[in-house]
């Protein structure tokens, strides 16, 4: 059976590429430590496939159909659309259809429905962290695009729901796969709205030590201050599938800091799975 | 609210060839969206506050970046116009 080696979180915001050289050099050394030491762990943990969370940041759907949750069936996805990332090494990246169509299979069976796509653009929400981790080699990718863009959004305890999902479908997946789950974007930051720029310091802090105690405690917290807090911390959702997956056991901060040229507050986390 | 087809500029205008088209014959692409009239001044006006109000904050954030309007300016307009 398939088993489930790892579950990692790590913030992707467009200007960590675009603004990277005017990022100060204490603050481009933590990140790119930080990058590394995940994926100094993901590579340890030896995945056959990673399942990526990430929203889709208008690059495959618009207003004529979003869906809350899509997963990439397909066995080749394509590299990010994004011009600035063109540099990234991979046009296009392996999927594993055995192992996605298990997972909507059992989440059909489970009543969560989500949208199925045989080919997907992996944007910069996917890539950058593929790509600052720094992976030798890099594993088969089932990328779980969740919606944390456009409102309505799913809500937070759905979020962590289908972590436990996809823990479940993957030990219940016949072949021995190894498979790991990253889950990117957050923590706090605004993307065109008036409070673009900011950076909710303690929002972030209070989020991460939240995500170490019982996970109604944490959701309860967020959806108070989450509608007050950027739409870019909407991606915290994606953190909340990974901590689902884990079974809402917390996470080892591998490190946090705001990083104000790529306004957004940086986390990087590791679960206990 | 949502306006669907100024959203439509916004989304359609992440391909680099259109938004090179956009920014040498800016009329003749626009064109091609049945924009309201007031849509197409608040585009002229580079008028942020009112665009907003209309289309995702995502898609907003890309389009200026897009006409090459650094974020500094971008936030100046959403804040005062």
């Amino acid at each position: 059976m398939a088993s489930l080696v790892g579950a990692f979180a790590a913030s992707h915001g467009p200007l960590i590429v675009r603004e990277w050289d005017a990022v100060p050099q204490n603050e481009k050394s933590r990140m790119s430590t930080a990058f590394r030491e995940l994926g100094r762990r993901l590579s340890a943990a030896q995945p056959d496939v990673l399942i990526v969370v990430s929203p889709d940041h208008w690059s495959n759907f618009f207003l004529d159909n979003y869906p809350a949750v899509c997963i990439g069936v397909g066995g080749e996805n394509e590299g990010p659309p994004e011009p600035w990332m063109k540099a990234f090494p991979h046009r296009t990246i392996a999927g594993h259809p055995g192992l996605a169509m298990h997972l909507a299979r059992e989440a059909m069976r489970q009543g969560f429905e989500p949208a199925l796509s045989h080919r997907l653009k992996l944007d910069h929400g996917i890539c950058i962290p593929l790509w600052r981790m720094e992976l030798e080699r890099l594993p088969k990718i089932v990328p779980l695009l969740l919606n944390s863009i456009e409102p309505p959004m799913p809500s937070l305890r759905r979020c962590f729901e289908w972590g436990g999902l996809l823990r479940k479908s993957i030990e219940s997946y016949a072949e021995p796969l190894r498979v790991a789950i990253l889950a990117t974007g957050g923590l706090s930051h605004s993307i065109g709205e008036p409070t673009m720029g900011t950076i909710l310091e303690d929002f972030d802090r209070e989020t991460i030590r939240l995500f170490n105690r019982p996970h109604d405690e944490l959701v309860h917290f967020l959806e108070a201050k989450l509608p007050a807090s950027g739409n870019g911390s909407e991606e915290v959702r994606n953190w909340l599938v990974a901590h689902g997956a884990a079974g809402g056991r917390g996470f080892e901060l591998v490190d946090y800091l705001p990083v104000p040229k790529v306004i957004v507050g940086c986390g990087f986390a590791s679960w206990r799975v | 609210m949502r306006d669907y087809w100024l959203s439509k500029l916004f989304f359609d205008l992440q391909s680099p060839a259109l938004a090179a088209e956009f920014r040498a014959e800016r009329d003749k692409v626009l064109a091609r969206y049945p924009l309201d009239e007031r849509v197409k001044q608040a585009l002229a006006e580079n008028d942020a506050p009112f665009l907003a109000a209309r289309t995702n904050a995502y898609l907003l954030r890309y389009y200026f970046f897009t006409l090459g309007m650094k974020d500094e300016e971008f936030i100046r307009r959403l804040n005062h116009g």
